[in-house]
């Protein structure tokens, strides 16, 4: 098949020009599309990664008598030290439990003001090496001279698991249907596009132009606008994530859960280049098939 | 260089367009096709380009079988076929000299030959001096012109013409039959559908006439009507 370059780049740009405003469509709607699709995966991402954290964090705390001797706290430390089953473990002594205390009900006073930090009780923060043995190591501190009660981080995370796991899916699936309505909008619009030449590609067919010959241009034009429009999306979710990054990190906020949610430029960059292929290959193959109804013989 | 066998055409809602039809035509023979509206005339034009299939029977254009030819090869055939129509079918983006170039350009013709053989046809068809104008700043006769010039720019061996002058007035008319007379006189097959008895009265080729998708006369250095 003899394609003459210059004929085919010389045809795509003057059809983009006499297209613009089509050609414009076309493009802000593979960026708008993408763009949500984009901000969609990154959201999921962000909301993995914290999943991950808090998975890799379940921990228990024993919490002491308030009035516990100091025999009975060094007899749990030296029993913490000797289990194989303990990753590591930290003491909360009073001053630092009344501190966190004062911090989770800073905005409630009333609460605030009700305890004293004799009355706060010491605990031991202890991380399991496998989530699985929390229970099988809190089990053994239960019963404990001076032991209080023994609490489990894990109920919490497994309700924020389940919880966002259902964000998942639904991220996913909004995700899923953005990308279906990006292509079906990105290929109506190049139908369009085409409907509006459609005497050119009559009269090409007329004097003998091959089905490839006229596609060509077509493609090369929607790929055009399909990596256009991807890089304006892959440029709008990049600038959004920033400013969602500093907004984050900027307010002085207490709350571990947003910390967590972090999404990295490695993040950013492979949906970028998901972005990029989709915007590719939504306008390349979405331009050859709207074409396609116009050369049958 | 065009033969059909008992071809016969339906259209949907069992209109027939065309009914057991023969038709031999030579090398380098001018040949009219008259009959009414809705005779079968474009159909048969539509046909021998491929653009419609008939029912059944059998077409040969330039000695193939094109009821044997895969679809990717109908441009080649097309390529041997040039095509001229009431309604010009010019891009209207493209001037007199690009609409022509164009024609060359989409069968892959390098630049050198392009920039020989458009100003030979525009020359040939008249328009030398409009070589830069669109359609839209041309007369209807100059655009049939331009059209004329598109479809014989490639020098097919065949020159479709669908009623050519049907939107020209008489005196129009006239030149464009001179430059289909010219075009036919260097060898290419003509065959064009008309109206006009005017044209065939003063021509006096072959005519072949249609009713309801039969021919009813097929009569050498014919006229127009049957009993002239």
């Amino acid at each position: 098949m003899a394609v003459n370059l210059e004929y085919v780049v010389r045809e795509t740009v003057s059809n983009l020009k006499r297209n613009l405003s089509m050609a414009s469509a076309a493009l802000l709607t593979v960026a708008v599309s993408l763009t949500l699709v984009g901000g969609a995966l990154l959201v999921k991402k962000g909301v993995d990664r914290a999943t991950v954290q808090w998975k890799g964090n379940v921990e228990l705390s024993i919490f002491m008598n308030a009035a516990a001797s100091q025999p009975e706290s060094e007899a749990i430390d030296r029993q913490l030290k000797s289990m194989p089953e303990v990753k590591n473990y930290r003491y909360v002594s009073k001053p630092e439990a009344f501190e966190e205390f004062k911090q989770i009900f800073a905005n409630e006073p009333d609460v605030r003001e009700s305890l004293t930090v004799e009355q706060i009780p010491p605990s031991y923060r202890v991380v399991p090496r496998e989530a699985e043995q929390t229970k099988i190591v809190g089990q053994r501190f239960e019963d404990t001279a001076g032991v209080f009660r023994v609490s489990y981080a894990k109920e919490e995370v497994d309700a924020l698991v389940s919880v966002t796991n259902f964000l998942q899916i639904m991220l996913w699936g909004i995700a899923a249907v953005l990308l279906t309505a990006a292509s079906l909008l990105i290929l109506n619009t190049i139908r369009m596009a085409i409907f509006a030449r459609r005497r050119e590609v009559a009269v090409m067919k007329l004097v003998g132009a091959t089905n490839w010959f006229i596609r060509i241009p077509f493609m090369l034009e929607g790929l055009l606008q399909g990596l256009a429009g991807a890089t304006l999306a892959f440029g709008v979710v990049w600038i959004g994530r920033d400013l969602v990054q500093a907004r984050i990190s900027g307010a002085r906020n207490d709350i571990q859960l947003f910390k967590q949610f972090l999404v990295t430029s490695a993040d950013v960059t492979s949906t970028g280049i998901l972005l990029l292929v989709v915007g590719v290959v939504v306008g390349t193959v979405g331009s050859a098939l709207a074409v396609s109804r116009f050369l049958d013989v | 260089m065009i033969r059909l066998r008992d071809v016969n055409k339906t259209y949907k809602g069992n209109v027939v367009a065309l009914r057991d039809v023969s038709i031999d035509i030579a090398k380098q023979e001018f040949v009219f096709v008259v009959g009414p509206t809705g005779s079968g005339k474009s159909t048969m034009i539509r046909l021998l380009i491929k653009e419609e299939k008939p029912d059944s029977g059998r077409i040969w254009v330039a000695g193939k079988d094109i009821g044997q030819l895969s679809s990717w090869k109908v441009p080649l055939l097309r390529r041997n076929i040039g095509c001229v129509f009431q309604d010009f079918k010019l891009l209207p983006s493209k001037t007199a000299y690009e609409n022509v170039a164009f024609a060359l350009e989409v069968i892959g013709r390098p630049p050198h030959v392009i920039k020989q053989q458009v100003p030979q046809v525009l020359d040939l068809v008249g328009l030398t001096k409009k070589r830069d104008h669109f359609p839209n700043e041309m007369s209807g006769g100059e655009q049939q012109r331009v059209s004329i010039a598109r479809a014989f720019v490639n020098r097919p061996l065949i020159l479709l013409a669908d009623e050519p002058t049907g939107n020209l007035d008489p005196s129009t008319s006239v030149g464009i039959m001179r430059l289909l007379d010219r075009i036919n006189r260097t060898g290419t097959t003509v065959v064009m559908s008309t109206h006009d008895s005017s044209i065939v009265d003063t021509m006096r080729r072959r005519v072949i006439e249609l009713d309801r998708g039969v021919i009813v006369r097929d009569q050498a250095r014919g006229v127009y009507g049957v009993n002239a």
